[in-house]
């Protein structure tokens, strides 16, 4: 090939090279991605079963025994009463979720579920509160309890959520089964991040101390019956 | 040939310019394109409320609930995993959104801790 020959086909290819990187960049500029949605979620559901899991606990502190405990009791009670007050403290340990929950993930949902056995014949709204010191469901008494012993403590205000219970209408849970409206997302946003310990919840009359007795019943995990098991469910997601 | 040789780069370059303009003419399902990356869309980031359906001690389906309107029409993919089973189902939700019943193919024992891994595709 001559000396000129060679030189028209560098040209030619130069120029080759040149168009081919003008193609390439507009049609990557021109690329319209139009993805679908694509929206996933996990949950981790804790049920209270066996009976015998330490990973799931709860109890009832009752004033009108006040030095006793009830952890192996088969049902929870918050009772409001004239020296006869009933609380249930509940307390899901994290750690058993498989997968673990990332201290990164984003908790988008997180539900306490209790079975309701016994609906109080008037609307009582009971309040939730994140516990903030250890306790231990065979030890734990209304004397000893994080609380301590006087009522309507800690103030409402302070509370995680609440929710309504009783038979008349415009209670939201009217009838025996799991409660509905127990948002817990704060607090288990808190201790997946870990800037709370979690030490469970304490469940009280939002107004204790009634001269008549109201309580509402729920079936505790020594009951062993699967289909009313305390639960705690909680959705996340990883990715914002 | 030494130009040739020189040149040969240069004519890589363009066929690697006329391989990525065929790429591009694919249809792309992906939100990623070689090095660069983008956010998939979502319907929702809504707290979705998930109840465990039981029939004796198993688990056979799988309610999701607080679906907005925007995640109607999607298919709803679950599969639920108690540590030792794997069951899967899915269902389209509804125009309005709402909640959504996935049945599951089988079903496995209620555990203490269940993972239920949900995804939406689409609208």
């Amino acid at each position: 090939m001559s000396r000129a020959a060679r030189l028209r086909w560098a040209t030619v290819a130069i120029f080759a090279a040149a168009i081919g990187a003008s193609l390439s960049h507009a049609s990557t500029a021109s690329i319209s991605l139009a993805s679908q949605n694509f929206t996933p979620y996990r949950t981790c559901t804790l049920a209270a079963t066996p009976a015998t899991t330490t990973s799931i606990v709860d109890t009832t502190v009752k004033q009108a025994s006040a030095t006793s405990n009830f952890g192996a009791a088969t049902t929870n009670s918050v009772s409001s009463g004239a020296s006869a007050n009933q609380r249930i403290y509940v307390r899901f340990d994290l750690a058993a979720c498989s997968p673990a929950i990332p201290s990164t993930a984003t908790v988008r949902l997180a539900t306490l579920r209790l079975y309701m056995t016994a609906v109080p014949a008037a609307c009582r709204t009971l309040d939730l509160f994140r516990v903030t010191a250890t306790w231990t469901e065979s030890a734990i008494t209304w004397n000893t309890q994080p609380f301590g012993t006087t009522i309507n403590n800690p103030a409402s205000g302070s509370r995680s959520d609440s929710l309504t219970v009783g038979t008349p209408a415009g209670c939201v849970n009217l009838v025996a089964g799991y409660v509905v409206g127990a948002d817990v997302t704060t607090d288990v946003a808190a201790f997946v991040a870990g800037s709370a310990s979690n030490f469970g919840w304490m469940i009280r009359d939002d107004t204790e101390g009634s001269a008549t007795v109201r309580t509402a019943t729920f079936s505790a995990k020594e009951l062993a019956s699967i289909g009313q098991l305390p639960e705690l469910v909680v959705t996340y997601v990883t990715v914002p | 040939m030494a130009i040739v040789r020189r040149l040969a780069p240069s004519l890589g370059l363009t066929l690697g310019g006329l391989v990525l303009g065929a790429a591009a003419s694919l249809a792309l399902s992906s939100g990623t394109l070689g090095a660069a990356t983008t956010s998939t869309p979502r319907c929702t980031t809504a707290g979705l409320s998930v109840i465990q359906n039981l029939s004796g001690s198993t688990v056979i389906s799988v309610t999701v609930g607080n679906i907005p309107a925007a995640c109607g029409g999607a298919v709803l993919q679950a599969a639920l995993n108690n540590g030792t089973t794997n069951a899967t189902g899915s269902v389209t939700v509804a125009a309005g959104g709402g909640s959504a019943t996935v049945v599951l193919g089988t079903a496995p024992a209620r555990q203490l801790a269940d993972e239920v891994d949900l995804v939406f595709v689409g609208p």
